[in-house]
């Protein structure tokens, strides 16, 4: 059924895509095929949210399409780089230089400060910081006032937005987020959310966002639904209500 | 058992390994204290197995008083014994040389030398000499020599004896000076019948008792017979050779206590990595200790539960510290003895392999009890804590302060008592043992300062020294950013490196003030390697001619010696030594002035010369010899006493002119070709030119290498011991490494998410345990350079201050490289670790 790609997969404004990816955890018995042949496309400057049942494979999608794992069978490309076939130096330059993180926690390093978080990534590639961004992303986020603390004296939140300044400081070509929101009460995340929806709507930022909640996805400009490895459908420009329906007629479908 | 403890024992049994690796300090050092107690056995069984003095076959002996060679006939005729001999020696003169010649029958039982070649000395003009003594003084078998062996009252040779050599023999000793003749022929050249001793064998089947009563009323009645007569004793032959071996085995047990010091310091090293290492392994467990808090665990049973672990830890690493040892213990015997040489078998002190493992146990409960209370104090809000972002306190709390302020003030007054008690330059009646004592507990008071105030210290440090690092770029400025944002541990981790270095340091620095000393001492007492003295038959210029010309011989001196009054009417010695033509006086240390002013009119004063007589360099002194006097104006002012036992050298005209005869007094000459060899032949040049004159010769260069060889050998010693504490400084690097990578999985595979790649995550963890060792091997030297000057002065004995900066600068990057081989591994684990599983590990 999947030998067919759909037209977001070679969409020529598909930043990054998976074409039949297959991953298998384990061999033998215990074998899980956690992703089995997906083929998806992340339009350029579009916010996209993965959603789907709890161990339908969300998370490794986006680790394999990351470059932060390598999957078993199938593409997972970026910007028509295959990842799957790099070697680990390859994929290392691809997440310093061309992608973005952010996690659903521990996301800094407790030793550095936030702006030295910030500007880790550059700092790794050797490349000079961009102030001009860098001043825009910590005024948006607003988190000037805490540049010098570390991360044990930041709040969840303040915490998730400085991750978020350091996924964009080197204009990634994809920003990916796993549950972003998922530690953080609802206001810190309503920011989180509105600040990443801005970024694709004024910088033109590709933001790829994996989370459960269908408040958290209604932020999206599309939704890909995932069930057992596949993808199970897709919504454009969903809403709360779209969403909660969507993920509803799945767990039926199990 | 309590359900803390069983969950916490339940982790152990999940990890072994974990167990092991906490533990492998207290591990190593009970291989140590174990390896050492097998050692002292070891070195005490083959010492009391090979080298007792007293044949085996003795079964009785008269000592300690007056014996007679009448008395060793009587006894000689005595029934039940099978042979008795006397033991005497007797002091000869060869030229100028000394000869000591045994009593021995050198054949049977009772024979303590064994012949080697020739032929037994039987005759009563025979001797057969040990193989040092045909090398040093020519003797081969065949030579006859002519040795004085009687003196006047005085003191003075009469008329030698020829004495044949007929054989050699190798004895217990072999000095170079050593021969061997029968009883008889010893008492007549000697002209005594007085003998140490009596060694007597007795018959199969004698009554041991009888005939030990009927010696000792022979040696009894001896005695009535001799004016100021000693009654010897009749010891049994078992008794003395006990005695001897507990005397050999005494010294042994005295080399022990020393090496059992370091092996202390070792301990007290490893304890203080084990404390670290529970410190970094209860932190890990923070959160599951919190959970376990939060569901109702009480403070004092998290604390109990995790001291009864580290108990555990010590059993464990004791007991396996112990077994590997006693293996290594029963190996090296066998591995030695296939290379030839004997050594005895330990066997199996228990004992001690109990008192190890309590040791262990102990060590590891006072290592534990700190941060067992503080992982007890955690608050069970910890557990519903965002992972991850709770980095270690950066600073100390306040008690701890005012403990270390307190302890850097006690160590400061106990150094500034020392200071203010240091000997002058040339101190009298000084005893230096308290300031050393003093010194000891300085030292031992600043360095606890240090553990108390070392988490503080380590950013200083570190922006200092680490300096380059963090210029190297962006993994250098993680790492150094690694080390500071976990200072606690950090500081854990190089104040034991720190302890290595201390030692180490001071060691280099008190040695290489020594052997400057010791340089300057013999530069002063030996400047040439040899000496040619005389007392009333002056060298003629002639002779020194003839010396100058052989080619075995080189920078051939002589000198004039005088005996003259100056100023204040003080008697000193004057020489007329050319300075400049003897290599090792040319560079001899000023006060002040040049030594290359001296010239006619000028004289060169000792420093005591300068004391004694308020001389200065400019001043005008006048100096008296019999009826002459002239006055003189002083050049240069020595920084020590002057060369060849004078206070003052002067221009030979100037000697000439104040009256010294034209003959020289003494020589110096150097060896033309180094080594052995070229020793022994500028010998024989300068015996040539002797010949029947009352010259005597000093080997100077013997004196000097033994002092040299001597200094190398005790530096060796004791930096290999301290090589002990260097080692458990290592472990302790490498398991803090290896576990704070586990502590931070998380990190490094964030790290890798944004781009660092595995080679750099490497480096950076390399790097990090390197830092451990840049910031222990500063505070190291630190510590360890001011104290050795200290002590150094305290000694008293005017030895200068040095810093060897060469060898300092190889310690450092020795224990810098240790450290980050330490880290190697765990870095090279933490790299493989793929950065997904790096972010979901818990
Ligand atoms: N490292 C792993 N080893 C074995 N199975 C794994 C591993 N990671 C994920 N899985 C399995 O793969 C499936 C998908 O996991 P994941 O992508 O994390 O799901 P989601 O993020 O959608 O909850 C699950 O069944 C999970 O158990
Ligand atoms: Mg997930």
């Amino acid at each position: 059924m999947q030998t067919q790609f759909p037209p977001a997969a070679q969409d020529a404004l598909a930043a990054v895509a998976a074409v039949d990816l297959v991953k298998v955890y384990g061999s033998g018995d215990t074998a899980v095929r956690a992703l089995d042949g997906v083929t998806v496309g992340f339009t350029r400057a579009q916010f996209t949210a993965i959603m789907g049942p709890s161990g339908s494979g969300k998370s490794t999608l986006m680790h394999c399409l990351a470059g932060l794992d390598t999957a078993t069978a199938g593409q997972a490309l970026l910007g028509g780089t295959d990842l799957t076939r790099q070697s680990d130096r390859v994929l290392t330059r691809v997440r310093r230089e061309r992608i973005g993180f952010i996690f659903q926690s521990f996301n800094l390093l407790p030793q550095l400060t936030a702006e030295q978080n910030i500007l880790l990534p550059l700092e790794l590639a050797g490349r000079k910081p961009d102030r001009h961004l860098f001043n825009h992303l910590t005024e948006a986020l607003g988190i000037t006032a805490r540049l010098s603390h570390r991360p044990g004296e930041l709040s969840g939140g303040q915490q998730q937005r400085v991750a978020v300044a350091r996924a964009l400081i080197s204009r990634p070509e994809v920003v990916f987020a796993d549950e972003p929101t998922g530690n953080l009460d609802s206001r810190s995340g309503a920011e989180v959310l509105l600040f990443l929806r801005n970024s694709v709507r004024e910088l033109g930022q590709t933001v790829v966002m994996v989370t459960h909640d269908p408040g958290a996805a209604a932020y999206a400009d599309r939704v890909v639904l995932l069930a057992d490895g596949k993808v199970a459908g897709e919504i454009d420009r969903p809403d709360h209500g779209s969403v909660t329906e969507a993920l509803r007629s799945l767990a039926v479908q199990r | 058992m309590s359900a803390v403890l069983r969950t916490q024992l339940r982790g152990v049994a999940r990890r072994p390994a974990r167990l092991l690796l906490t533990g492998l300090a207290v591990l190593v050092v009970s291989f140590v204290v174990y390896a050492t107690v097998l050692a002292q056995e070891i070195t005490k069984r083959s010492v009391l197995d090979g080298l007792s003095g007293t044949p085996a076959a003795v079964d009785l002996v008269a000592r300690k008083g007056t014996l007679t060679t009448a008395e060793l006939a009587a006894i000689g005729k005595l029934p039940g014994v099978a042979e008795a001999a006397g033991r005497m020696d007797a002091g000869g003169q060869i030229g100028n040389e000394y000869l000591q010649i045994v009593a021995d029958p050198s054949t049977g039982p009772l024979a303590v030398s064994h012949l080697v070649s020739g032929r037994l000395a039987t005759g009563p003009a025979e001797i057969a000499v040990s193989p040092r003594t045909v090398e040093r003084l020519g003797l081969k078998p065949g030579t006859t020599a002519k040795v004085s062996l009687r003196f006047d009252k005085d003191g003075k040779p009469e008329a030698p004896t020829s004495l044949t050599v007929v054989g050699v023999v190798t004895g217990r000793d072999d000095y170079g000076f050593q021969a061997y003749a029968s009883e008889p022929a010893v008492a007549r050249m000697s002209g005594s019948d007085a003998l140490n001793q009596i060694d007597v064998r007795l018959a199969p089947g004698a009554d041991a008792d009888g005939v030990r009563q009927q010696i000792d009323a022979l040696v009894a009645a001896g005695v009535s017979k001799v004016k100021d007569g000693e009654r010897p004793e009749v010891a049994t032959g078992s008794q003395v050779r006990l005695e001897e071996a507990r005397a050999k085995a005494k010294d042994v047990d005295s080399l022990f206590a020393v090496i059992g010091l370091f092996v202390a310091i070792a301990v007290v090293a490893a304890g203080l990595v084990a404390a670290s290492t529970f410190r970094i392994v209860f932190a890990q467990r923070m959160r599951q200790l919190a959970l376990l808090r939060a569901v109702g665990a009480g403070r004092g049973g998290i604390t109990w539960s995790l001291a009864a672990e580290g108990a555990l830890t010590g059993l464990v690493t004791g007991l396996a510290g112990v077994l590997l040892a006693l293996g290594a213990g029963q190996l090296v015997p066998r591995v030695v003895a296939a290379f030839g040489p004997h050594v005895a078998s330990p066997g199996l002190p228990i004992a001690p392999a109990l008192l190890t493992v309590l040791l262990a146990v102990v060590l590891t409960v006072v290592a534990v009890v700190a941060p067992a209370f503080t992982a007890g104090k955690v608050s069970p809000l910890e557990a519903l804590r965002g992972a991850g972002v709770t980095a270690g306190r950066r600073d100390i709390g306040k008690a701890r302060w005012v403990f270390g302020l307190l302890l850097v003030v006690a160590a400061g007054l106990v150094a500034a008592y020392v200071f203010q008690g240091l000997p002058g330059p040339n101190p009298k009646d000084y005893n230096p043992s308290i300031n050393l004592l003093a010194i000891v507990a300085s030292g031992g008071l600043a360095f606890l300062a240090l553990i108390a105030l070392g988490p503080v210290l380590v950013r200083p440090v570190l922006a200092v020294l680490g300096t380059p690092v963090r210029r190297s770029g962006p993994v250098g400025r993680l790492a150094a950013g690694g080390v500071g944002g976990a200072p606690r541990r950090a500081a854990a981790v190089s104040v034991v490196v720190a302890l290595g270095v201390t030692l180490i340091s001071g060691c280099l620095v008190g040695g290489e003030s020594i052997r400057v000393l010791a340089d300057r001492q013999s530069s002063l007492s030996a400047p040439a390697d040899y000496e040619l003295t005389t007392n009333d038959d002056p060298i003629p210029a002639t002779a020194v001619g003839q010396l100058q010309g052989r080619s075995e011989l080189t920078h051939v001196v002589p000198y004039r010696r005088l005996a003259v009054t100056a100023g204040n009417g003080t008697d000193l010695q004057a020489v007329d030594v050319q300075l400049a033509a003897v290599p090792r006086l040319a560079g001899l240390d000023v006060a002040a002035g040049r030594i290359a002013d001296l010239g006619p009119g000028k004289v060169v004063i000792s420093a005591f010369m300068a004391d004694n007589q308020g001389l200065h360099v400019g001043d005008k002194v006048t100096v008296v010899a019999g009826k002459r006097s002239m006055p003189l104006t002083v050049a240069a002012e020595l920084s020590d006493v002057a060369p060849l036992a004078s206070s003052m050298i002067i221009y030979p005209a100037d000697m000439t002119r104040l009256g010294a005869p034209a003959g020289y007094s003494g020589l110096l000459a150097d060896q033309a070709v180094a080594g052995e060899k070229g020793r022994s032949d500028g010998r024989r040049a300068l015996t040539d030119a002797v010949g029947n004159h009352p010259w005597a010769i000093n080997v100077l260069a013997d004196q000097r290498d033994q002092i040299n060889s001597e200094l190398t050998i005790l530096l060796a010693i004791a930096l290999g011991l301290i090589g002990l504490t260097v080692l458990i400084a290592v472990v302790g690097v490498g398991t803090t490494t290896a576990l704070s990578v586990v502590e931070r999985v998380r990190e490094s595979g964030l790290l890798r998410a944004v781009g660092l790649s595995r080679g750099a995550l490497r480096a950076m963890l390399t790097t990090e345990s390197a830092l451990y060792g840049v910031i222990g091997a500063g505070l190291g030297l630190v510590l360890g350079v001011p104290y050795a000057w200290l002590a150094v002065q305290a000694l008293g004995v005017n030895a200068p201050l040095t810093l060897p900066v060469g060898q300092l600068a190889v310690v450092f990057v020795i224990l810098v490289l240790l450290t980050a081989a330490a880290g190697v591994l765990p870095a090279r684990r933490a790299a493989k670790v793929s950065p997904v599983v790096a972010l979901g590990a818990e």
